[in-house]
């Protein structure tokens, strides 16, 4: 039996296995009843895909697998190290009222991830390093350790913060309120623990958004989540002690299943004193619905709402995305969609228009 | 966009805010506000008058309503809060986080700044911004920032009715290139030319014996900006730079305000600028 078989085999045994406890890409992880760190080396999903995550990739999520069935990328390329990567080109629109509209071709992104598993399944070192657009930029560099094998692990160095759902969307409202996403690692120290369905993670770090440590506060950020077949269920909360002020936030989170159709909500609430003189209490809101019309097809809307200022009326915006995804081959997705921003009439960036074309490579 | 396109998005957006599409949403979503009594920025109207200068229109077109977004709070990305009140003070003579030989803002070279590098995408490290453009800022609003840059990177908060020193090259205890042999001292306002002379300034070394100035002016189209140069490149060492508000040639400003050189909100007094030159070769 050749190794690449082997780890098909395996691979579709572990969705057998433990589909019915829990994922990453939110909707896909809750679509399966799967846990993040299932197909993320990163038990907080994004990033570098394990080797279950990479033969979902090929036998599960597109529409077709082309290729020999004996040949599955599983990122091994030696012994102690795994590497994988994304690169998103677009094609975007977009429409400012009173300006003129723009649009243009961009690299998105394109990223490279490698993990050296000098003790395996134990003792990681990880780097996630984006080399474009503009130069190249770490966003994570950690050295991951698990206590005990799958269950409580401790990671420390650079890394994004565990709160709520991490989206694909940086933009999402609830990911920008936060400032908890992938454009914006800390460096501290994390501790997780993985028991049954239950998925739970502490973070402490500087708090300065990717700086150096200004003052001598930490941010505290928490995540923990129960992971059902059919629906999940997770609460954040989060402090940071600057001396600009501190912010203390808090997120209740979850998704549920319903035949083809995978919903998830998100609410996230900061008491933020950190801005202007006397503070600010913020908010925001996600609700997404994700049919999955055949395999490799995807259709999603969106609908999201922003209170920037919980103190000032007439202040709130709301954004609905409306999007197709479609995986026709093994590590190749298409997307395409429109956004819709509605804010407060005197901005006009508030009321804006996009709209994308986007091509997605992953491996 | 077309008439009939913009109709049709307004009622994608309607159907959206009012529910109709996804029932679940109104458990979590509500609509976008009508804007009633506040600017544009979504900020309460405040009647106070604004100091009209070009950091304020960055301030009110830019960063609240377009960066702040993401860059406030304690948390903001890499530290730099945007919001009215934080960004003059983490932009000015500030090392960016992410390439830290570059200044922020470099007063008078809009180039040599960060800022600019990372709205026009040339920034040698991460994304341009806004990075969830585009939409990017427009040529206009660069231009605005390169402007301001220009003339000295001015704060908009200090007080028409009087004059302050609001950044110097070198800045405040900063470490200079080796060969120094020009000082900038940046103002509020413009400055009266006519009171501009080697007597406003005095420049001493780590002994406390005065280094003599060659020359002192006010570049053309930049009157809020003094530059002196030394008669040799500084050596190596401690310097202390005074722009005086005191003694006998106190400088002030085109409206006769003379300076506020200790910042206690009363004309008079000296700025003190301590900073330091590097051994080793001029470059």
């Amino acid at each position: 039996m050749t190794g690449t078989k082997l780890i098909e085999i395996v691979g579709v045994f572990a969705l057998i296995t433990f589909a019915g406890t829990a994922k990453a890409e939110p909707y896909l992880a809750a679509q399966m009843g799967l846990k993040c760190v299932q197909c993320h080396v990163n038990p907080t999903g994004g990033g570098m895909r394990s080797v279950f995550g990479n033969t979902f990739a090929q036998t599960q999520l597109a529409a077709k697998k082309i290729g020999a069935d004996e040949d599955l990328w599983s990122g091994q390329v030696m012994k102690f190290l795994s590497v994988g990567g994304n690169a998103r080109a677009n094609y975007s629109f977009s429409d400012v009222p009173n300006q003129s509209s723009t649009n243009d071709f961009a690299v998105e992104e394109a990223r490279a991830y490698l993990d050296f598993g000098v003790i395996p399944n134990r003792l990681s070192v990880y780097v996630d390093q984006r080399f474009a657009p503009g130069n190249a930029t770490n966003l994570e560099a950690n050295i991951r350790y698990w206590i005990k094998e799958n269950s409580v692990y401790v990671k420390a160095g650079r890394m994004y913060q565990p709160f709520g759902y991490r989206f694909e969307d940086d933009n999402a409202f609830v990911r920008q309120l936060s400032g908890y996403n992938m454009q914006a690692p800390d460096e501290g120290i994390e501790f997780g623990f993985e028991s049954g369905s239950w998925s739970t993670q502490l973070a402490i770090s500087n708090g300065t958004g990717g700086a150096p440590e200004q003052d001598d506060g930490k941010q505290f950020v928490a995540r923990t989540e129960f992971v059902g077949s059919v629906w999940r269920m997770g609460v954040s909360g989060a402090f940071n002690d600057t001396d600009a002020g501190d912010r203390v936030g808090a997120g209740l989170f979850g998704a549920v299943r319903t035949g083809p159709v995978t919903f998830l909500g998100e609410v996230d609430y900061f008491d933020d004193d950190s801005i202007g003189t006397d503070g600010r209490k913020l908010m925001a809101s996600l609700v997404e619905a994700n049919w999955k019309e055949l395999q490799g097809h995807n259709d999603k809307l969106t609908i999201e709402w922003l209170e920037p200022d919980d103190d000032v009326d007439e202040d709130e915006q709301t954004r609905t995305s409306v999007l197709y995804e479609w995986s026709p081959i093994q590590f190749i997705q298409l997307r395409g969609g429109v956004r819709l921003y509605d804010g407060i009439p005197q901005n006009d960036l508030q009321n804006r228009t996009q709209a994308f074309v986007q091509l997605h490579g992953y491996f | 966009m077309t008439q009939g396109n913009a109709v049709t998005i307004q009622s994608i957006k309607w159907l959206a805010c009012k529910g109709f599409l996804v029932p679940a949403a109104l458990a979590l979503a509500g609509c976008a506000g009508d804007g009633t009594g506040l600017d544009a920025n979504g900020r309460p109207i405040d009647n106070t008058p604004i100091a009209n200068n070009d950091f304020q229109e960055i301030q009110d077109t830019i960063f609240s309503p377009i960066c702040a977004t993401c860059h406030i709070g304690g948390g903001a990305p890499q530290g730099l809060r945007l919001d009215a009140g934080n960004s003059y003070a983490l932009l000015v003579n500030v090392p960016s986080g992410e390439v830290p030989g570059t200044m922020r803002v470099s007063p008078g070279n809009p180039n040599a700044s960060y800022l600019v590098q990372k709205i026009e995408g040339t920034a040698a490290v991460g994304v341009r911004m806004p990075a969830n453009g585009p939409p990017y800022l427009t040529q206009d609003r660069i231009d605005l920032v390169r402007r301001w840059i220009s003339a000295g990177a001015p704060a908009s908060s200090a007080p028409a009715d009087r004059l302050v020193v609001t950044s110097t090259i070198p800045a405040v205890s900063e470490t200079a290139a080796p060969g120094l042999g020009k000082l900038t001292v940046i103002f509020n306002a413009n400055v009266d030319s006519s009171r501009v002379s080697s007597d406003a300034f005095t420049l001493r070394d780590a002994a406390d014996q005065p280094v003599a100035l060659a020359g002192v002016r006010v570049p053309t189209g930049r009157q809020n900006v003094v530059e002196l140069t030394t008669a040799q490149p500084l050596a190596a060492g401690s310097y202390q730079l005074a722009v005086h508000g005191d003694g006998p040639a106190p400088l002030a400003g085109e409206a006769g305000h003379v300076l506020d050189g200790d910042a206690d909100g009363k004309a008079g007094g000296d700025a003190l600028i301590p900073f330091d030159v590097q051994a080793g070769a001029a470059r």
